[in-house]
């Protein structure tokens, strides 16, 4: 007799693969940004692992992930922003806020009819990538008219050309690898799952089908 | 309403309303709410730092493989430049002698004589365009105390302009880089009496790797590859610190002449930096104490 039951075990490698992509991702993020760029974009790494998360595995992976991951981006390199007096201040929680929302997004795309299919998932990692690109322009607007701030945004055909395609396309390039590694190397074993989809089945349709 | 309570989208929504409003009570000076990431960056520095560490060493590894022959090509060079520079430092030798003495006599000031110097080295980057900070390894402990309103420069080895500290934790301090749009500094030409002019970061120039002059008075010329310093104005930075090069001058709208700047610091390529910290010196302290009393 087993002592520790398969249901315990599949949490336990869920929570350790979980943890080992989490820092090694994040770690190489930050540490090597220059081999992961091209035309003064990064390929994000982490924002994409969140939203495969999500889109393979379900809504509460990807929120969790997307909440730690969060939290270690707002401790590795938080955004520096001009505050309510005018002074530029290191924030904290937007990068919870960031990629918990790209987690539930990703996670948007859930469902037994997409089947977890591959192709997809980079469609779904370029629309959220969008989202970001475009709520981020806005709240950057936002905040700077807000607290009487001139802001130094690009104009709109100069963020599309060298923000949002360079960031697109590195975002969609990154998601290859990390396809493969949720897939064969991640924290959920697909065998057997082709018939009847447990995870599917116990998480209901988390899209907007479902809502 | 249970239904409500237990619907995940609600819960989502809930999450990221309370997730805000952390992120704009974080922007109040002395926040309380940072230190609630203090577990996290317990955990995941000293994770982050081995991965660093293990990259680099497999880069340098693999450096040494490709480069072989282009160390011991160098190293040639190198012998024949140490051999020259030998000559040149016994005649320097007694020109430094006479410049102390000459020091001693003239009164010269040496700019940066009153600024303490701290070594740190580079943790993390930027992630993107967006969370761009850059975290060092030197806090507190090691004297980068930071105050609410001060601030302190980073410069490279070359003593070239990075940025400023804009917080700093025990162990650990984070770093405004000079392409970020929220920084700013009063610069000049490098010369005597330079016009004075501001150098800010610019969202749009920051991808070429150039920041914005802006502020230039009317009869102020600019042109390409002159030389920019700190000016010293504003307290934060002391004068003389070597910013960048001018690249080009926009005279299009008269009223308003800007101009683009490449700063001498490759931030991206950077390892360790140096952090100014000004001294207090402990006769200004006794004074005041005496003073006071």
């Amino acid at each position: 007799m087993s002592i520790v039951n398969t249901n315990t075990r599949s949490r336990i490698r869920k929570v350790v693969v979980y943890a080992i992509y989490i820092i090694l991702l994040s770690s190489i993020q930050v540490s090597f940004p220059d081999k992961l760029g091209f035309a003064g974009q990064t390929a994000d790494l982490m924002f994409v692992f969140v939203i495969l998360s999500g889109y393979f595995n379900g809504f509460w992976d990807g929120a969790i992930v997307g909440f730690v991951c969060g939290l270690v981006r707002d401790v590795f390199s938080p955004p520096a922003v001009v505050g309510l007096d005018g002074e530029v201040r290191v924030t904290a929680f937007i990068g919870v806020l960031t990629l918990f929302a790209a987690g539930i997004v990703g996670s948007a795309f859930f469902t037994k009819r997409m089947h977890r299919n591959v192709p997809f998932s980079i469609v779904a990692v370029v629309f959220v990538t969008a989202c970001y690109k475009i709520l981020g322009f806005l709240l950057i607007f936002g905040w700077s008219t807000m607290i009487d701030v001139p802001s130094s945004l690009y104009s709109p055909s100069t963020a599309f050309l060298y923000s949002f395609l360079p960031q697109l396309l590195l975002n969609a390039i990154a998601a290859i690898p990390l396809i493969f590694l949720l897939r064969f190397l991640g924290p959920v074993s697909y065998r057997g799952k082709a018939e009847k989809d447990k995870i599917v089945d116990k998480q209901g349709e988390g899209t907007w089908l479902g809502i | 309403m249970k239904k409500l309570i237990k619907n995940k989208w609600f819960i989502a929504l809930l999450v990221l309303l309370v997730l805000a409003a952390f992120a704009v009570l974080s922007l109040l000076p002395g926040s309380p709410v940072k230190k609630l990431l203090k577990p996290v960056q317990l955990v995941t520095s000293p994770a982050q730092s081995l991965v660093k560490n293990a990259g680099d060493t497999i880069s340098d590894f693999w450096s040494a493989i490709t480069d072989g022959i282009a160390i011991r090509k160098e190293n040639e060079a190198l012998k024949e430049q140490i051999a020259d520079l030998r000559y040149h430092l016994t005649q320097n030798e007694e020109a430094a002698l006479r410049y102390e003495e000459l020091k001693e006599a003239l009164h010269i000031k040496d700019v940066f004589s009153n600024y303490d110097i701290y070594g740190a080295s580079i943790l993390s980057r930027e992630s993107d365009e967006w969370f761009s900070t850059i975290r060092l390894n030197a806090g507190t402990i090691d004297g980068i105390a930071l105050e609410e309103g001060n601030s302190y420069p980073v410069l490279d080895v070359q003593m070239n302009l990075v940025g400023r500290v804009i917080e700093s934790s025990e162990k650990e301090s984070r770093v405004l880089p000079l392409l970020h749009e929220g920084f700013a500094v009063a610069g000049k030409v490098n010369e005597v009496n330079g016009a004075t002019f501001m150098v800010v970061g610019d969202a749009e120039l920051k991808r070429q790797g150039l920041c914005l002059v802006k502020n230039i008075e009317k009869d102020v010329v600019l042109e390409p590859n002159m030389m920019i310093v700190t000016s010293g104005d504003g307290g934060l930075f002391p004068e003389g610190i070597p910013i960048g090069v001018i690249v080009s001058v926009d005279y299009s709208n008269p009223l308003e002449v800007t101009a683009t700047l490449k700063p001498y610091s490759q931030i991206g390529k950077l390892e360790d930096v140096f952090i100014m910290i000004p001294y207090v010196e402990e006769e200004t302290v006794e004074t005041q104490n005496t003073t006071g009393n």
